[in-house]
This record gives C-alpha cells, sequence and structure tokens, in this order.
C-alpha cells in the first residue's frame, strides 16, 4: 500500500489481488441471502472505496484494522441499501431455473449500469484499462489525448463511479 | 465488469491522492486570512485590547482555543476510520462540563436578575451573529479538507468539525468583544459556538458521506 501511494501501480494492483478474496469473504459472511453476484457488486463497492479513500490510512499504522474499518461500513451501507430495494432472491426459483451454464461468479451487474450512465468517453478509458488491459501511453495515442489527459479522465471516472454507485441505491 | 478488471482499472489510476493534513494546510491559511479580513473591515479591534489581554478577559480568547484544539484533534481522528478518540472525546466532554458547571454556579450566586441584565445587552446579538459568519469560510474549507478522509460517522464528523471551527472564531471575536463578564461571554460564546456546530453536522451529513 506504501508503494501504491507512491504510484507504483504493479505493487497496487498485487495488493488488490489479494485483499479482494478477504473482502470477498467479509461481504459473503454478511450478505449470503442475497446471492454471490450481489455479494460481487458490494465488494467492487467496497474496492472503489478502498481505492478513493486509501489516503486516510496512515502509513505508520497497520493496514488490517483500517482495511476492515472501510470494509465495514461499505458493506453496512450497501446492504442497507439494498435491503430497501424489492430484491427477489433467485433462490426462490431455483428448482424451476435452468441451472446458469458456467458463468463467471466474478462478473457483477451494477457497474454495467453505472459506466453505461457514464459519458462514454469516461467508460471508455475504464474499459481500457479494466477489460483490455491498455497501459496510459495506448490509451492515449488511441484516444488521441495527452496521457495526463488519460490519467486524470480516469481518475474523474472512477470517481464519478462511486458517486453515480450511492445515487443508484438512494 | 469483472472484479478482475475492475481492480485494473484501480491500479492503473495512480494520481497521487492528498491527504486530509495536506488539504488542511492548503485551505485553512486562506479561509482563516478571509476570515480574520472580514472581521478587521466589519468589526475591528476593541482600541482597549492590550489591557484586556493583561486581564482575566484573555480567558475570552483562551477557552474557545482551546476547545478548538481539542475538537480539532477529535475531527482529525474521527475522518480516519482506524482511529478511536474516545478518550480525547471524554477529555472535551469534561472540559465542556467544567464551564457549564462554573456558569450554573455563578450564576446561582449572582441570581437570575444579574444573569439577565448581563447577558441581555445589545451585544448578544452580535456575538450570535458574528462567530457563526467568521466561521462559515473556515468550516467550508475544513469540511472541504476532511472530506479527504473516510469517516464512519459523517454527521458526527462534521459537528465535531463545526466545534473546532465555532471555538476559533469565538477567539477572533473576542479581540472585538467588549463584554468581559464571565456570565455574559460563557453562555453566548457557548451557543455561538454550537450553532457552528450544528450547522458543521448539517454540513457533515451531505458533504462527508462516502
Amino acid at each position: 500500500m506504501r508503494a501504491a501511494n507512491l504510484g507504483d501501480a504493479a505493487a497496487y494492483r498485487q495488493l488488490l489481488r489479494e485483499i479482494a478474496p478477504l473482502l470477498r469473504s467479509v461481504v459473503r459472511a454478511r450478505g449470503a441471502a442475497l446471492g454471490p453476484e450481489t455479494c460481487e457488486d458490494v465488494l467492487q463497492e467496497v474496492l472503489l472505496a478502498v481505492h478513493l479513500k486509501r489516503q486516510s490510512w496512515r502509513e505508520d499504522a497497520p493496514l488490517r484494522p483500517w482495511l476492515y474499518a472501510i470494509a465495514r461500513h461499505k458493506v453496512v451501507d450497501a446492504f442497507r441499501a439494498r435491503g430497501q430495494r424489492i430484491d427477489v432472491s433467485i433462490d426462490d426459483f431455483a428448482e424451476t431455473l435452468p441451472a446458469a451454464p458456467g458463468e463467471d461468479p466474478t462478473i457483477a451487474r451494477d457497474m454495467e449500469k453505472v459506466l453505461g450512465a457514464l459519458d462514454p468517453r469516461a467508460a471508455e478509458i475504464v474499459r481500457a484499462f479494466g477489460q483490455h488491459g491498455e497501459t496510459t501511453a495506448e490509451t492515449a495515442i488511441r484516444l488521441q489525448m495527452s496521457e495526463g489527459a488519460v490519467r486524470v479522465a480516469l481518475h474523474r471516472a472512477l470517481r464519478t463511479i462511486a458517486k453515480l454507485r450511492e445515487r443508484m441505491m438512494e | 465488469m469483472k472484479t478482475d478488471d475492475l481492480i485494473a482499472a484501480l491500479a492503473s489510476d495512480t494520481l497521487p491522492r492528498q491527504t486530509v493534513t495536506q488539504r488542511l494546510w492548503r485551505a485553512l491559511p486562506i479561509a482563516i486570512g478571509v476570515s480574520v479580513a472580514g472581521f478587521v473591515v466589519l468589526r475591528g479591534v476593541r482600541p482597549d485590547l492590550t489591557q484586556a489581554i493583561a486581564s482575566a478577559a484573555v480567558l475570552k480568547t483562551l477557552l474557545p482555543l482551546i476547545a478548538a484544539i481539542l475538537a480539532a484533534g477529535i475531527a482529525l481522528a474521527l475522518v480516519h476510520p482506524d482511529q478511536r478518540p474516545t478518550g480525547r472525546m471524554l477529555g472535551l466532554g469534561g472540559f465542556g462540563a467544567i464551564l457549564a458547571l462554573v456558569f450554573v454556579s455563578m450564576s446561582g450566586a449572582a441570581g437570575g436578575e444579574t444573569l439577565l441584565s448581563a447577558l441581555f445587552v445589545p451585544s448578544l446579538f452580535t456575538c450570535l451573529a458574528t462567530i457563526p459568519m467568521l466561521a462559515v469560510p473556515i468550516l467550508a474549507a475544513t469540511l472541504w479538507a476532511l472530506s479527504a478522509g473516510a469517516p464512519l460517522q459523517p454527521t458526527r464528523a462534521g459537528a465535531v468539525a463545526g466545534l473546532a471551527v465555532g471555538g476559533l472564531a469565538a477567539a477572533i471575536y473576542s479581540f472585538y468583544c467588549d463584554q468581559d463578564a464571565v456570565l455574559f461571554y460563557l453562555p453566548a460564546y457557548g451557543l455561538a459556538i454550537l450553532l457552528v456546530a450544528g450547522l458543521g453536522a448539517l454540513a457533515g451529513r451531505r458533504f462527508l458521506r462516502w
């Protein structure tokens, strides 16, 4: 995390990958009844919060208590909001529905909706980094932007996503 | 979108983030400058300031400042989710309780009429209007800085920040205020500071959520 705060993207990615399963089990323990897809939605929200609030961790403190505090806050928030929505659990129909053909359990739905609501260029940039694994330089050339502009656009897009998700749940 | 794809996107966002403290250093000097400038233009310092500072009336400046420092430490801890400022909150609560006790016993000894005549002077309204006015720019800067943190209870964090800012604003105002009676400034400043805390709570609920 220290390296991440200094801008080491590879170390940061490694860290996020390592904490994701940990956070996933926290989320699932709390919201097993809501089904794995919703849990994955919530997990993505927690990861966004970890990312956007990472500077509220002090470098001399252990990471774990901070991480759990962030996760707990976001998980409680997310499940409270989802509790208010009428969410018919798919489990009720499980016996009459054919099993989903090997769907990847780490695909979440909410993010697609949010990306759809984002302005197309911002969504394009998030996808470029996320799904196509492009580097800043590649995206910059393809979209004819400066690298600095791509960085700022990605950062803004992630912040907007977090805000939109919050609004979506109200 | 897959979680791993999201992680890739997040890891690509390497723009440096400012901490709460960095933001405070950036915004607070400007905001305090604005407030002090407004204060000098609208109110100005009292003519007998040097004598007042040498007397017991200096408590009018010191007590709000102490409250401000205590509250500022708590507000900072409240936006760092791995910190629990329980001890410091007890400290601030104790400080407030002592002042309240002093006020109750002094007004009890002086009697209701003395209290009323000390408190209900035209300065009361000047005080209750000016302190929140001086506080608004500082509160805005503070909340902006705190929003870089992650308060688990936004309303509470906003309220404590409001206490800190209100204390600071009261300390600035005390250089103008010529009402040196304890029975005036304890309740009047206290109420004004609580007004700012209420404002901070409302604003915190709205702007410190994440």
